[in-house]
C-alpha cells in the first residue's frame, strides 16, 4: 500500500512537472510571491520564451 | 558472524544465478524472434526479447559506463544544487525528471520510423532497435548527458566548440537547422498523407486548432495556472471533435469541405506553420503542447497495456524479398537503409540535443543520469519495438496497399492489388473497401508515410482490447489524431526555433538581423524558415514515388549525422577524460553510424539506380524530356522533379561535408591530445561538495 501512494506520488508530481505546475509554485516560493493572473502570466511567457527556443524532439 | 557471512555469500549466489537465468531468457527470446521463419510468431516474444535485453544492458552495461567510464559521484554536486534558481537549475526528483526526459525526446520518429521499416519484415528492424539502443543510442544520450551535466548545463554546440575547436561548433549549428528544415518537411508530409482524401480525420485535426486557442484563452485569463484542469478540458473536446469527425464525413455538405488533396493540405499546413510561429506562444502553442504530452504519454501507455492485454501475433515475415533493395516504400537495400531509416528507437542525433539542454539542469545527484540518460531511451527504444508490433500485426498484403505509392503499385485499386499479389502479398479490393469502411475511411490505398499504417495497427490492438470492430473507426481517428497532435506541436515550435537560429547566424551578418525583437528581421526570418521546409514538403507530395521515399532517408542521413556529431563530442571528452581505454564505447557506434550514413548518403547521391539515386532519377527524367517521352502537360512538372533530384543530392552532400569536416577536426584533435602534441584540458565545472541529501529529492 505504502509503495502504491508513493508510485501514485511520483506520477502525481510528474503530471504537475509537465503542467509546469511544480514550476509555477516554485516560482512564487523563490519571489515570495502570491498566486494571481499577472504574476501566471509573467511567469508563463517567460517559460515559454525558455522552452520555445530550443528544438523539440522528432 | 559466519552465518550472515554465509547469509551474504549465498544471497550473492542466488543474485548471480538469478542474473544468469535473465540473460539466458533473453538469449532465447532474441533466439526465438530470429530463427523462427517459417511460421507466424506472437508479439510476446518481441516485448520480451527487448525488455530482457534492456533490462541486462542498464543493469551492467549503462552499470559499467557509470562506474569506470563516468565515475559518477554522488558527492559532487550537480549545477541543478550548486547554481538552483527555481527556474531552469532545479533539484528533480529522479523519476519525475525521467518522465519529463522521456516525455522530451518521444516524437513521432520512433513510431513511424519502424513501421517505414517493416517493408524488410519484422526481424532487422526489431534487432537493430533492441540492439542499437542498448549499444548506441542509450549510450549517447548518458554520456552526452553527463558530460553537459558536468559543464553547467552546456548545449551540445557549445561543448563542441570547446572540446572540439569553432569550426566544431558552428558546424553542429549549421547542421541542426539543416536538419530541422528536412524534419519539419518530413513529419508535414506524414500529417498531409495521414489526412488527404480524410473528412474524419481533417476535421478532426482542424477542430484541435480553435480547441488550443479556447484553452490559451481559459489558461490565461479564465483560470491562470490550472494547466491540469485545462488539459483535462482540452482532451475532452478532442475526444468530443474525434465523435464529431464521424458525424462530417458521413454528410455530404460537411464531407466535401473536409476533403482535401494532399497539395490543399500541403498549403494549409505551411500557412498554419507561418501564423503559429508568428502568434503569441500562450495562444496556441503552449497550451496544444501540454496537450499533446499528456495524450501522448497516455497512448504509449495504452498501447503498451494493449500489446501485453491482447499478445498479437506478427502477420509480417521475419524477412521480406524487399531486403534487396527493391521495396516499394523506400528504395536501398537493408544495408545500410534500414539504420537509418530507424534513427529515433535505436539511435537518435535529435536526443543530444535534449541530454544537453533542460534536462542537466535539473539532475539532483549525479548517479541519477544513469535512469534519466540511459533509461529514458531504453524506454523510447521500446516505444518504437511497439510501434513494430503494430505494423507487423497487419496482413503483409494490406500493410503494402496502405503504404506503397502509386507511382510503384499502380494507378488503380485493381493494380495495386495485382502489383501486391504478385509479389506474394495476397490482397483484395474487397478487403481493402472492407476495412476502410470499418475506420471510416473512403479509401486505404496510397496513405504513404507511416502514420495511417501505424493507426490501423493501434486501432487493431485497441478494438480488441475492448468494444471489437464496433468502435475501430474512433481507435483509427484517435491514433491519428494522437499522432498529428504532436506533429504540429513540432511543426510550429520548430519553425520557432529554426528562426532563433537563423537570426543568430545571421547576427554575425547585420546585428538588426539577429534581434528577435526587430519585426522585419521575425517575418523575413520566419518566413525564410517555413519556405525552406514549406518546399520540401511541397516537393514530397508532388513526388510520384510518395515523397517519403526521397525525404524519409534524408532525415534518417541527417539525424544519424547529428548523432555522429554528438559521438565525436563525446569520444573527445573520453579522451580528455584520460579514459582512452574505454573510448571504443563511443568509439564503435561512431564508426557503425559513419559507416551507415556515408554509404546510404553516397547512395542516396550516386547509385545508378533512378529509384534510390537522386542524380540518377534526375538524369532518367531528363533523358525522358529530350527523348520526348512526356506528355506536354508534364513538362513543367518534369522539369520541377529534375530540379528537386538535383537539390536533395546537394543538401545530402553539404550533410555529407559538414560532419566530415567535424569528423576530421575531431581525429586531429584526438591525434594531437594521444602523440602528446596537444593539451588535454577538461573543461569540466570544479568540485563542489554535496549538501543535497538524498530524501530531499
Amino acid at each position: 500500500m505504502r509503495n502504491l501512494r508513493a508510485f501514485c506520488g511520483v506520477m502525481w508530481a510528474l503530471l504537475r512537472e509537465l503542467a509546469d505546475e511544480n514550476a509555477y509554485r516554485r516560482h512564487l516560493n523563490m519571489y515570495g510571491l502570491a498566486h494571481s493572473p499577472e504574476v501566471w502570466r509573467a511567469f508563463a511567457d517567460e517559460r515559454a520564451k525558455m522552452r520555445y527556443s530550443r528544438p523539440k524532439c522528432c | 558472524m559466519p552465518q550472515a557471512a554465509s547469509a551474504s555469500r549465498f544471497k550473492n549466489i542466488l543474485g548471480h544465478l538469478l542474473w544468469a537465468a535473465f540473460a539466458i531468457l533473453a538469449a532465447s527470446c532474441l533466439a526465438a524472434i530470429a530463427i523462427n521463419h517459417g511460421e507466424r510468431i506472437n508479439s510476446a516474444w518481441l516485448v520480451l526479447a527487448a525488455a530482457c535485453t534492456y533490462t541486462l544492458g542498464y543493469r551492467f552495461y549503462a552499470k559499467f559506463i557509470a562506474a569506470r567510464v563516468m565515475t559518477l559521484d554522488n558527492q559532487r554536486a550537480t549545477p541543478a544544487e550548486r547554481l538552483e534558481n527555481g527556474h531552469d537549475f532545479v533539484p528533480t526528483n529522479k523519476w519525475v525528471l525521467f518522465g519529463h526526459h522521456f516525455a522530451a525526446i518521444a516524437g513521432p520518429g520512433p513510431l513511424v520510423g519502424p513501421v517505414l521499416a517493416a517493408q524488410f519484415g519484422y526481424l532487422p528492424g526489431t534487432l537493430w532497435i533492441i540492439i542499437g539502443a542498448v549499444l548506441g543510442g542509450a549510450v549517447q544520450d548518458f554520456v552526452i548527458l553527463f558530460a553537459s551535466m558536468r559543464r553547467d548545463g552546456k548545449s551540445l554546440g557549445q561543448m563542441a566548440r570547446e572540446e572540439i575547436g569553432k569550426l566544431g561548433g558552428f558546424v553542429a549549428l549549421l547542421t541542426v537547422l539543416l536538419i530541422m528544415i528536412i524534419l519539419l518537411a518530413v513529419v508535414a508530409l506524414v500529417v498531409v498523407n495521414a489526412l488527404a482524401g480524410s473528412p474524419w480525420g481533417t476535421f478532426t485535426i482542424a477542430a484541435t486548432m480553435p480547441i488550443a486557442v479556447f484553452m490559451g484563452w481559459y489558461l490565461r485569463f479564465r483560470r491562470p495556472g490550472r494547466v491540469l484542469e485545462c488539459s483535462i478540458i482540452g482532451f475532452l473536446l478532442v475526444v468530443a471533435a474525434i465523435f464529431a469527425g464521424q458525424w462530417v464525413a458521413q454528410s455530404q455538405v460537411w464531407a466535401t469541405v473536409f476533403t482535401l488533396s494532399t497539395v490543399a493540405l500541403a498549403f494549409c499546413i505551411i500557412i498554419y506553420g507561418f501564423l503559429a510561429s508568428a502568434l503569441p506562444v500562450w495562444l496556441l502553442l503552449a497550451p496544444r503542447d501540454y496537450l499533446s504530452t499528456f495524450v501522448k504519454l497516455g497512448v504509449i501507455f495504452l498501447l503498451a497495456v494493449g500489446i501485453i492485454f491482447v499478445r498479437p501475433e506478427l502477420e509480417l515475415p521475419a524477412f521480406t524479398r524487399f531486403t534487396d533493395g527493391t521495396g516499394p516504400i523506400f528504395a536501398g537495400k537493408i544495408f545500410p537503409f534500414c539504420f537509418i531509416t530507424i534513427a529515433c528507437g535505436a539511435i537518435s542525433g535529435f536526443h543530444s540535443l535534449i541530454s544537453s539542454g533542460t534536462t542537466p539542469k535539473m539532475i539532483a545527484k549525479e548517479q541519477h543520469a544513469w535512469p534519466v540518460g540511459y533509461g529514458s531511451m531504453l524506454l523510447e527504444s521500446f516505444v518504437a519495438v511497439m510501434a513494430m508490433i503494430a505494423a507487423c500485426v497487419m496482413h503483409p498484403g494490406v500493410y503494402f496497399a496502405v503504404n506503397s505509392p502509386a507511382g510503384i503499385v499502380g494507378a488503380t485499386p485493381a493494380a495495386v492489388v495485382a502489383t501486391i499479389s504478385s509479389w506474394g502479398f495476397p490482397v483484395s479490393v474487397a478487403e481493402m473497401q472492407e476495412l476502410a469502411r470499418g475506420v471510416g475511411e473512403r479509401t486505404l490505398f496510397y496513405r504513404t508515410g507511416g502514420a495511417p499504417s501505424l493507426a490501423l495497427g493501434m486501432a487493431h490492438i485497441f478494438a480488441r482490447s475492448g468494444g471489437g470492430q464496433a468502435v475501430i473507426g474512433f481507435w483509427y481517428h484517435f491514433a491519428i489524431m494522437f499522432e498529428a497532435l504532436f506533429i504540429l506541436t513540432i511543426i510550429d515550435a520548430g519553425t520557432r526555433v529554426g528562426r532563433f537560429m537563423l537570426q543568430d547566424l545571421l547576427g554575425h551578418v547585420h546585428p538588426s538581423l539577429g534581434r528577435t525583437s526587430w519585426m522585419p528581421g521575425v517575418i523575413a526570418t520566419s518566413s525564410a524558415v517555413v519556405l525552406g521546409w514549406g518546399y520540401f514538403l511541397y516537393q514530397g507530395v508532388r513526388d510520384p514515388l510518395g515523397g517519403i521515399n526521397s525525404l524519409w532517408p534524408l532525415f534518417g542521413i541527417a539525424n544519424q549525422l547529428l548523432a555522429t556529431i554528438a559521438l565525436c563530442v563525446a569520444t573527445t571528452i573520453l579522451i580528455k577524460m584520460h579514459r582512452t581505454r574505454y573510448i571504443w564505447i563511443t568509439g564503435l557506434p561512431l564508426v557503425w553510424l559513419v559507416t551507415v550514413t556515408f554509404t546510404a548518403a553516397w547512395q542516396k547521391i550516386f547509385s545508378p539506380l533512378p529509384r534510390l539515386g537522386f542524380l540518377a532519377q534526375a538524369k532518367e527524367l531528363q533523358r525522358a524530356l529530350r527523348a520526348g517521352a512526356v506528355p506536354a502537360g508534364q513538362m513543367a512538372l518534369t522539369q520541377t522533379l529534375i530540379f528537386n533530384a538535383r537539390l536533395d543530392a546537394v543538401v545530402c552532400g553539404i550533410f555529407l561535408a559538414l560532419v566530415a569536416v567535424i569528423l576530421v577536426d575531431s581525429v586531429r584533435v584526438w591525434a594531437g591530445i594521444l602523440r602528446g602534441t596537444r593539451e588535454s584540458t577538461v573543461a569540466e565545472a570544479p568540485f563542489v561538495l554535496s549538501r543535497l541529501q538524498a530524501e530531499e529529492v
